[in-house]
């Protein structure tokens, strides 16, 4: 897995180069601005690229922006946005910007090493890793507004697996977070994909992706 | 005064030349004229009125000379007038004298002079006070449109440097104590306090960023009024519309109250409109701009609950007003406008 990571603060990158290098993680590059980013990402060939959203020279949204250009220049590249905000209208922006290879964390998780680097394979392997915040906020908007109670048929259990599969986490992963069998998991999200009558599929990655375009269906 | 005055000194050499040439020629016809009268063995001492004659302009012509030398304005022309009557007056005491004496009848136009020149001498000595205070509440509203715009973007500095500053350090600190912990794996109970540690510094990095958000919102300094209005209607637990109109971005202060307007109305509406939709319409007339937000539930929002009252005082400071009243289909309706300082 190649790595390159886009941070303008210097205490942070070299924060997360040390923390991603001490896990084998491979880090074949870093930049400080957008440009930057879409030279090292034509020069390096990345698997992905952790870009943190505020860069110079104006700090908004340039580091999005360039991933998401950057992204469209080479469509196999995994996006993981950093960010010290929960935005919804950039995970929004990011979600639509092509389906999987994509994630969306608060900078604090990096320091959860195994979970962040959990994250960082499932956004290169083509995977999803949303902030659980990101994930609250969207069952909590399709809940209140969609008008249907199926989120309200859901288990607290269901409700707890849901909102895991919508972080991106492979079922072996939920199974670790629950301290349950993972048979125990197909369960409930077979469970979950009838109330919700979602189509079932083996594949982790598109039963992700079925999630999200459910929790996202009354928001745009 | 006169050294005060501006003009230009070949127009004063001119006129001072005319004046004295005029009172030379009125000198020698003086002269000549008491000379005939002499000759012609005296008697009524007529020349007086040639005299009065020749002094007339000469008197006129100081007198107004003199009230130019005032800068233009009302007080020029209160001067003028001064002169005017005042050279008047003079005329008619001088008639008065000359004539004789007995009944004295200029006091009727000296009466009428006095009280025309009074009139104005009162008018203008007020004009003045009222320009002043125009002057002095515009520079006001300036200033403190001014002084409320440096503390928005202050605010907004402030956002960035918590950004840039104490939470990125928590980030980094959060960051060590993660690797830390990855090292410790044969002692778990040193492990599990540098877990409780990193998650307190992540609960610090969630503080301020609420902090933050309170202070100037990322996504409102990122993206403006437009998709900060957006993003609002997306966090409220309604569905809600969001309609705007803008042609460019009001002053940050400006959109800062705009956005507090919006969002605290949309709390208002999600607490007492019961779940019903509810709307948001930004638009600009006249220079200013216009926030409405209204909700279609059964209304009855409490018009002066501290966060509407806290509202007001904001969008007051800027010169701007908020009303609250029911919506044409009987939810509230949060009507207001400000001066955008386009």
């Amino acid at each position: 897995m190649r790595v390159v990571i886009v941070e303008d603060q210097a205490l942070l990158r070299e924060g997360i180069v040390a923390l991603l290098r001490e896990q084998g993680v491979d880090v074949v590059a870093q930049a400080e601005d957008a440009a930057g980013l879409l030279r090292i990402v034509n020069g390096h060939k990345p698997d992905v690229a952790i870009v943190d959203v505020r860069l110079p020279p104006s700090f908004t949204d340039e580091g999005l922006r360039a991933a998401i250009e950057a992204r469209s220049q080479r469509p196999e590249l995994g996006i993981l946005i950093l960010s010290q905000y929960v935005e919804p209208v950039y995970t929004a922006e990011l979600l639509a910007s092509g389906e999987g290879g994509i994630g969306y964390l608060l900078k604090e998780r990096v320091g959860e090493v195994r979970a962040f680097v959990d994250a960082v394979e499932r956004v290169a392997t083509g995977g999803t890793a949303l902030d659980r915040e990101v994930v609250a906020e969207l069952m909590r908007s399709r809940g209140d507004r969609s008008g249907d109670t199926a989120l309200d048929e859901l288990t607290p259990r269901e409700s707890e697996v849901l909102g895991l599969m919508a972080e991106g986490r492979t079922n072996a992963a939920i199974a670790r977070a629950m301290v349950v069998t993972p048979g125990a998991v197909e369960k409930h999200i077979s469970s979950i994909f009838g109330k919700l009558d979602l189509p079932s599929t083996d594949d982790d990655h598109r039963r992700v992706l079925a999630v999200l375009a459910y929790l996202r269906a009354a928001n745009d | 005064m006169s050294t005060q005055v501006e003009q230009p000194s070949a127009d004063r050499t001119d006129w001072g030349n005319a004046l004295a040439l005029e009172s030379a020629i009125s000198a020698l016809i003086v002269l000549i004229v008491v000379f005939l009268w002499g000759v012609t063995s005296g008697g009524y001492f007529w020349p007086m009125w040639v005299i009065f004659a020749l002094a007339v302009p000469i008197v006129v012509q100081l007198a107004v000379r003199r009230a130019l030398q005032v800068p233009p304005g009302p007080h020029r022309a209160l001067a003028l007038h001064g002169a005017g009557s005042g050279s008047l007056v003079l005329i008619e005491l001088t008639i008065y004298a000359l004539s004789g004496g007995g009944y004295f009848w200029p006091v009727w136009v000296i009466a009428w002079l006095v009280l025309a020149f009074g009139v104005h001498a009162i008018i203008v000595a007020r004009r003045p006070r009222e320009r002043e205070l125009e002057e002095r509440v515009s520079e006001l509203t300036r200033t403190r449109m001014g002084a409320l715009d440096v503390q928005a973007a202050e605010l907004r500095r402030i956002e960035r440097d918590l950004h840039d500053g104490a939470q990125s350090r928590l980030v980094a600190l959060s960051m060590q104590l993660g690797r830390a912990e990855e090292r410790l794996e044969g002692q778990p109970e040193i492990a599990d306090l540098v877990r409780r540690a990193r998650e307190e510094a992540g609960n610090a990095i969630a503080e301020l960023r609420d902090l933050a958000r309170g202070i100037a919102p990322p996504v409102l300094a990122d993206r403006g009024l437009a998709a900060a209005a957006e993003a609002l209607g997306r966090r409220a637990p309604m569905p809600v519309t969001v309609d705007v109109d803008l042609s460019s971005r009001p002053l940050p202060v400006v959109e800062t109250a705009a956005y507090f307007v919006v969002a605290e109305s949309l709390t208002n509406a999600a607490k007492h409109a019961g779940g019903a939709a509810a709307h948001v319409d930004l638009s600009e007339r006249d220079g200013r701009l216009v926030i409405e937000v209204w909700d279609e539930g059964p209304g009855g929002a409490d018009m002066n609950g501290t966060g509407l009252t806290g509202l007001r005082h904001r969008v007051e400071a800027l010169d701007g007003t908020l009303t609250v009243s029911e919506a044409a289909g009987g939810g509230t309706l949060v009507h207001a406008e400000l001066p955008c300082g386009w």
